[in-house]
């Protein structure tokens, strides 16, 4: 190679060298700036990802009945959940996701945007309460779907299934309506109680939510946990149920449509409540099916309403009472006072039957025969104020004050109240019904129990309530619930002795006589309404089980030491001596007897918890020495 | 002992030794946990034949090897048909050949073998003779085996044929007309392959380069995790087997494509100025063998491996940090791969061979 050649060659060769060190010089200031200048924030980005909080579901408070039976449980279980952090950030990612799953595309992205609006870091449940298959396919589709994850969280079994379903309800997520309604109260995502005492509750039975940081690989999954913050547990409950008296007036009412209700006279306590039919509170954990809906919502025999506190019933002869109550205390009549029933008399030009020709009664007697000419008479001596203003007094008029959600009022008509709904004046033909208990007259078998209860207690009118005791967070004990004081209605102890003999004649002498307990004095009045008034007799055909009268039955017993004060309703089952009564004296038969001796097993005991199995009963097993 | 190694070139061994240390440091802690945790014994094993390879060639005068070089390269040629016909595909491109437990990617030793024939080429012919046609001559002999591995298809390693081409400025010049030519075929062929050449993955690459963030959980996901385990390095790294980008797997094809990255977040900005500076002296070492080597041919070989490694350590090493687009190319020394090991070893040793002989006078 020429000189000349080989010197142009090496200082091409030389040019090559600078380049190089300044294509080596460009790399590092690139590194220099991403590394020293970005470190921090690609830091802080990497600690993001691979540091992520989690939220621990806090278990909902136990509930257990007064005799500490347990009615509701908590256990583990999995949901195939999308972390708040792992929401993919496009929601378009979820289409296959939502196919994959069988979900409505639509739906999931409208919740995915909800839930990546909201505060807090709650997570998206896809599928909750998996089985073993279920969580084999959820790890498939985490291949595909890596923001997938699955979180254990607990979840509410209802031991008793349909024993108490009303009286119970049931958790579910927390809607966006109640999030609107009440914001801040609420996070997203929340279980919450939806109806019935987990409802009425809920502050008392949810937890605080714990928070774990935890370190994740790519997958999300966890790799190892820096810091808890443990879930609070929710206070567990007592109620004042009695499972056992639950039990009872489930089976005394089988397949008998209604509602009944159990009160302490002590404090007001719900010994029992069951509303006819019943529902497992468990169904409604999960997505109903269309089936269950059609079971359960669309259902025209409406086994979601819960009758004791939302169903309104003309109350029939139960209502003779406060007619009595009100037209004594007028000064109408005395408890001497006598009226002749001839079974039917014309009043205002139209003529009112009775059952039965009476003869000649005075109150005791009318009460027990429940003579529906006597209480004609009343009708027609009082206004329909004087006994929509007895009613108030005496709390027919006014919410119970039950802890129980949607509580209906009851209804005793007033001439404002028909002026203001049906725009008409009031005709004092329609007092004559009402005396009886007819006409516009509608009250819920929980003010019906907790009239009988003030007349029992001397005119005390109690707050019926379910809420027993909170149990303390550090021990077994329970910190008892204090339920408002009662007020006293100044009910004269002389009306009070007149009401007292009638309704005791009524199961001793009277219209319930079939229904008297040997041992139980039970004091107690039936009714029997009628539905509704039928149109012709072709419609009377074809809804003629519909608009059989309903049964009632209300009291309290023993009569001597009152104790428990009940309502019965059996809907279209006719007369209310022949089947409200019998469900009642079912009712005082347990408590007052069967109880004492042989107390039905705690509710749900042949349910078995997978998770804290039943030690095994020692000694059974044991040869006999 | 001495001696006898007199052929091996300290100089350009030493930051060899120490690229290739460091390199299968990173895949072990890459490799830690993951299906890839016996790797670094496997890429230890590579290395270890890579230097017996690379003291046989040195040994042997370099003229030897030059006049093999066309029965190599047509076997080359034969091999990079064969993987089209036969070869192995793995996610939906074939660019192995497997025999028995042995997987082997031809086209990395092809690279060395085209530029050993071109060299030789060119190298037999005065300075002053190579004519325009030579030059075009020899460009086509870079281009069919280039067409042969686009065809795979594998663009990263189609454009590691490239730094061959670096002879013609070296034997030219620069000249205005030639940059502007070449950006001009640049820009056509550009145009041309993004309408018919480039697949899919590859333009969703391109369109990646372009706007990083984009597609975030996608394609530029990789980039993205990548600049994040360079980044949280920092000055002097989270270290040695605790970074939490490559530990915790958020780091893609971390033994190959991104071991650079594992080493950025392992060992901070101070290790990647040590590896570029490692880096820098092997390609300054073989460019000044170039300066001494003792025929043109010679001397044309040593700047095409120069320019082999640097355009390898440019787009890797830029590309894991996103300087430039995410393409699939492998960073000699650190990247676990037996292929592209030996044909490394293999080329510098036709490099230690050329100051072999140099000094030998």
């Amino acid at each position: 190679m020429e000189i000349q050649q080989r010197s142009l060659i090496q200082k091409r060769i030389g040019i090559m060298k600078t380049v190089a060190w300044f294509m080596i010089l460009w790399l590092v200031l690139a590194y220099a700036r991403v590394q020293l200048w970005k470190g921090r924030e690609m830091q802080k980005l990497a600690l993001a990802q691979a540091v992520k909080t989690r939220t621990t579901p806090a278990p909902r408070g136990l509930i257990f009945d007064r005799n500490a039976n347990k009615l509701v449980d908590n256990r583990r279980a999995l949901h195939l959940v999308i972390q708040f952090e792992d929401l993919p950030k496009d929601n378009r990612q979820l289409e296959p996701l939502a196919v994959a799953l069988q979900m409505d595309p639509d739906q999931l992205k409208r919740r995915a945007v909800a839930i990546r609006q909201a505060a807090g870091n709650r997570m998206l449940v896809l599928q909750d309460n998996l089985d073993d298959s279920a969580v084999a396919r959820a790890e498939v589709l985490r291949a595909r779907f890596p923001f997938l994850s699955i979180e254990v969280a607990p979840r509410r079994v209802y031991l008793g299934e349909d024993l108490a379903g009303h009286a119970l309800g049931y958790v579910g997520e927390v809607t966006p309506e109640e999030l609107a309604r009440d914001p801040g109260h609420y996070q997203l995502g929340e279980i919450i109680g939806r109806t019935g005492f987990e409802a009425a509750r809920n502050d008392k039975l949810k937890g605080v939510d714990g928070q774990r940081r935890i370190l994740v690989d790519y997958l999300g999954r966890e790799v190892a946990t820096y810091g808890e913050q443990e879930a609070k547990p929710g206070r567990s409950v007592y109620l004042t149920l009695d499972a056992g008296l639950q039990q009872t007036m489930k089976e005394a009412f089988g397949t008998t449509q209604g509602a009944g209700v159990v009160l302490d006279l002590r404090d007001g306590g719900i010994l029992a409540l069951y509303s006819s039919p019943s529902y497992d509170p468990n169904v409604f954990l999960n997505r109903l099916t269309q089936e269950q809906v059609g079971k359960y919502w669309d259902n025209p025999d409406r086994p979601m309403l819960n009758r004791v506190t939302q169903g309104r019933y003309p109350p029939g002869s139960t209502f003779k009472l406060l007619v009595a109550i009100a037209a004594l205390e007028k000064g109408i009549i005395t408890p001497a006072t006598t009226f002749t029933c001839y079974g039917h008399k014309n009043f205002y030009g139209r003529d009112f039957r009775c059952d039965a020709v009476h003869g000649t009664l005075n109150l005791v007697q009318a009460i027990a025969q429940s003579c529906d000419i006597y209480f004609y008479e009343l009708g027609a001596r009082l206004d329909i104020d004087d006994i929509y203003n007895t009613a108030k007094k005496y709390g027919l008029t006014e919410l119970t004050g039950i802890d129980l959600p949607h509580e209906a009022v009851s209804r005793v008509p007033s001439r404002e109240w028909k002026q203001r709904v049906k725009k008409e004046k009031w005709y004092a033909g329609e007092t004559i019904s009402v005396a009886i208990g007819q006409g516009a007259n509608s009250l819920t078998p929980i003010a019906l129990a907790r009239f009988y209860a003030m007349i029992a207690t001397h005119g005390k009118l109690l707050t019926p309530h379910l809420l027993y005791g909170v149990r303390q967070e550090n021990s077994n004990d329970i910190d008892l619930f204090t339920p408002p004081p009662p007020t006293d209605t100044g009910l004269s102890s002389a009306i009070w002795s007149t009401l007292d003999e009638g309704l005791y004649q009524v199961v001793h002498s009277g219209t319930a006589k079939a229904s008297a307990l040997p041992g139980v004095t039970i004091a107690g009045k039936t009714g029997t309404s009628q539905v509704t008034s039928f149109v012709d007799k072709a419609h009377y055909a074809t809804l003629a089980k519909k608009l059989r009268d309903n049964a009632l039955f209300a009291g309290y017993a023993p009569r001597e030491n009152p104790q428990i004060a009940f309502a019965v309703v059996a809907e279209n089952a006719g007369f209310g001596a022949s089947s409200a009564a019998p469900i009642a004296r079912k009712l005082n038969q347990y408590w007052f007897i069967d109880r004492l001796h042989k107390p039905l097993p705690p509710p749900g005991a042949k349910l078995p918890d997978a998770f804290r199995p039943e030690p095994e009963l020692a000694g059974e097993d044991e040869p006999q020495r | 002992m001495r001696e006898r190694l007199r052929f091996l070139d300290t100089r350009l061994l030493l930051p060899m030794i120490l690229l290739v240390i460091m390199g299968t440091l990173t895949v072990y802690s890459a490799g830690r946990g993951t299906t890839q945790s016996s790797l670094w014994l496997k890429q230890t094993l590579w290395n270890a034949l890579g230097f017996l390879a690379l003291a046989a060639v040195a040994a042997v005068n370099p003229l030897r090897s030059f006049r093999s070089a066309l029965p190599l390269y047509i076997l080359g040629l034969l091999s990079l048909a064969a993987v089209l016909v036969a070869g192995h595909r793995i996610g939906g491109a074939q660019r192995w050949l497997v025999v028995g437990h042995l997987t082997w990617q031809p086209s990395e030793l092809m690279k060395w073998l085209t530029l050993l024939f071109v060299t030789h080429r060119l190298g037999t012919r005065p300075l002053q003779e190579v004519s325009g046609w030579d030059l075009m001559g020899a460009s086509t002999l870079v281009f069919f085996p280039m067409l042969l591995v686009l065809k795979q298809p594998d663009l990263g390693m189609a454009i590691s044929f490239l730094p061959i081409l670096l002879l013609i400025p070296l034997l030219k010049g620069l000249k205005a007309k030639w940059v502007i030519a070449g950006l001009l075929g640049i820009g056509l062929l550009g145009f041309v392959s993004w309408q018919k050449v480039l697949k899919p993955y590859q333009k969703q690459r391109v369109m990646t380069f372009l706007d990083p963030g984009a597609d975030l959980q996608g394609k530029g996901y990789q980039i993205n995790q990548s600049r994040i385990a360079i980044g949280s390095g920092g000055m002097f790294g989270q270290g040695f087997t605790s970074g939490s980008q490559t530990q915790l797997n958020f780091l893609p094809v971390k033994t190959t494509d991104f071991v650079f990255s594992v080493w950025a977040e392992e060992r901070g900005f101070l290790g990647v100025l040590l590896a570029l500076g490692l880096f820098g002296s092997v390609i300054m070492r073989i460019l000044d063998t170039a300066r001494v080597a003792k025929t043109s041919s010679e001397t044309y070989f040593c700047v095409g491996a120069a320019g082999i490694i640097a355009l390898h350590l440019l787009v890797n090493v830029g590309m894991v940090i996103g300087l430039l687009p995410n393409k699939g190319i492998v960073l000699p020394f650190f990247s676990a791969g037996g292929s592209s090991t030996l044909s490394y070893f293999l080329g510098l040793g036709v490099v230690m061979s050329v100051r072999y002989r140099a000094k030998m006078k």
